[in-house]
């Protein structure tokens, strides 16, 4: 048991500190010193003494709350509203009647992306790093985007997807118009494929046709095909092949110099043994060069000719665009579920950022705190 | 003319409180020269800014709390690094020639029981026993919570109880008013 005695420390302090004289003239120093002080100028700089009500500490905590949050949110909805898809793929899924206006911004660096030209729709293009950029409207102006890709031996491989909905009796004739585009644009029929459904066995007619045509006039047909029946969906994309097409024309070079250089060897070889030798590497050289070549070949195939597979059903086929039609208690359910399943996975998407955020917030806090305290040390104390 | 009111303004704040400002920072720093030092700087300071004084606010804390800051500077940046105080300026140098109640062997004792003391707990015992400041304006002294201030006092109160030099310290019948005890 140990005893502490205020009244005792009070006396023991005072007997301490109140002994000792003060020293002379200490203050006609100050006095002396505040005198010449108070000729210059130097601008108080310490803030008021009052006690902190936390207003200023609240105001500093909610900026930095701010600054956290803008500087993790902005990132993030970025992230997920720009459609940066590595192909550059654009899907649009068209209405029976497509009105009003669409933009799209898409920033790739390694691939372009044509304009598919929709109806009432136009699509805005900014492609930062292929050294394409265009304003696609109606379809009219992708043609200078396209233009602008051939440029400078750019080698752009275009495919796409449509799906119409023709009406009854037209899917034959639709077949046929399809064909006559693509060979009016300067291409042709990949494959087809069809099945004649009949009234007598309630089936529906369906099938499918690929057309190929000149990379310049892809737009062109995209444009035509979407209006040869109900367009319920249109995909496109392009993707810039020229690195690869001249890192292959490159090795295809350097293998026929390594072949040149072989074959002077070899008339200058007399052994049998050094002849089979280089006989050899001219094979692998030649293999080499042969396979490069094929890859070439396909490459400026795929570039020179771009791809559009039309799927053709007719209207009434089911599988063109499942929708839920249940009603009543039924609809309620699924759409509860649904956004119990979008909430659930909403939360599990914000966590991580939402983490990382709080842990910024809090080194922020820390860092404010230590600095706040270090510069009313460095201010020597008032307030 | 402004200037020389203000100065007129100084010199009533030292003859008011030159004198026990010195003697707090001698408590808190340990010798004289250093404390006098310090309530220099701390006045001329106080002065400088006396604008941030806010209407209405209570001098005597603002000046504490100008003199234990300055105090605070120096433990932190100069006094750690200087050689070793001249032992006649020491807190446990009291002189005790004359001493025929024992009054000097008290306050030498408590004296070298609150050097021992951090300084952070050294400052609150000396604003609450010596400069008699309440809890409240100790907190605003040293720009801390009343809690923090009570639970620092609390922390002291225990280690001076603990301190070798105060466990031979006769009780003294004369103050029970404010004895209070502490499970160690």
């Amino acid at each position: 048991m140990t005893t502490f005695d205020e009244e005792m420390m009070t006396r023991a302090l005072r007997e301490a500190a109140d002994d000792f004289p003060i020293s002379e003239g200490a203050v006609e120093r100050i006095l002396d010193e505040a005198r010449d002080a108070a000729t210059s100028n130097d601008s108080p700089r310490i803030r008021a003494f009052i006690q902190r009500t936390g207003r200023v500490q609240s105001t500093l905590l909610g900026a930095a709350a701010c600054v956290v949050v803008l500087a993790v949110a902005v990132p993030l909805f970025n992230a997920e509203g720009a459609t940066t898809h590595p192909n550059a793929l654009r899907v649009a899924h068209l209405s029976p009647a497509p009105i009003g206006e669409k933009t799209v911004n898409v920033h790739s660096p390694a691939f372009a992306i044509a304009g598919t030209g929709f109806q009432n729709t136009s699509g805005q293009l900014a492609l930062t790093g292929s050294t394409i950029s265009g304003i696609v409207t109606n379809g009219t102006s992708s043609q200078s985007v396209k233009a602008a890709s051939l440029d400078g031996s750019l080698r752009v491989e275009e495919v796409g997807a449509i799906h119409l909905t023709v009406g009854d009796k037209l899917f034959q004739s639709t077949l046929t118009r399809l064909t006559d585009f693509a060979t009016t644009d300067g291409g042709f029929v990949a494959s087809t494929q069809s099945h004649m459904g009949t009234k007598a066995s309630h089936s529906y007619s369906t099938g499918s046709i690929v057309l190929q045509v000149p990379e310049h006039n892809f737009t062109m047909l995209v444009d035509q095909v979407r209006h040869a029946g109900l367009a319920t969906s249109v995909v496109t994309s392009a993707a810039d092949v020229t690195g690869q097409y001249v890192d292959l024309q490159a090795r295809i070079s350097a293998l026929k110099v390594s072949r040149a250089q072989y074959l002077a060897i070899m008339t200058r070889t007399n052994s049998i043994g050094g002849i089979l030798s280089v006989q050899e590497q001219l094979n692998s050289i030649q293999s080499q060069i042969e396979q490069l070549q094929g890859q070439l070949n396909l490459l400026n195939s795929e570039t020179t000719y771009a791809t559009l597979t039309v799927s053709l059903s007719e209207a009434g086929h089911p599988v063109i665009t499942p929708t839920h039609h249940a009603r009543g208690i039924d609809k309620a359910w699924h759409e509860s579920l649904h956004g119990f399943a979008a909430g659930v996975e909403w939360l599990i998407r914000i966590a991580g950022p939402l983490l990382f955020a709080l842990l910024l917030l809090a080194a922020l806090l820390l860092f404010g705190r230590l600095t706040w305290r270090a510069t009313e040390r460095r201010r020597g104390g008032i307030g | 003319v402004s200037d020389a009111v203000d100065v007129d303004e100084l010199r009533t704040w030292l003859e008011d409180g030159y004198s026990s400002s010195v003697r707090t920072a001698y408590l808190i720093l340990g010798n004289r020269p250093d404390a006098e030092d310090a309530v220099q700087e701390s006045f001329l300071r106080a002065w400088k800014f006396r604008d941030s004084l806010a209407t209405g606010s209570s001098f005597k804390p603002w000046l504490y709390r100008v003199v234990v800051n300055t105090c605070n500077s120096k433990l932190r940046k100069e006094i750690p690094h200087r050689n070793r105080r001249r032992p006649d300026d020491d807190l446990d140098e009291v002189a005790m020639e004359e001493d025929p109640i024992g009054r000097v062997t008290l306050s030498h004792d408590v004296m070298s029981a609150l050097k021992d003391l951090p300084a952070h707990l050294r400052i609150v015992v000396v604003l609450r026993y010596y400069v008699d400041l309440s809890e409240h304006d100790i907190a605003l002294v040293i720009g801390r919570q009343p809690g923090t201030v009570k639970s620092r006092l609390n922390e002291a109160r225990r280690r001076l109880a603990l301190h070798p030099a105060l466990q031979s310290e006769a009780p003294d019948p004369t103050s029970n008013t404010f004895r209070k005890e502490r499970q160690s």
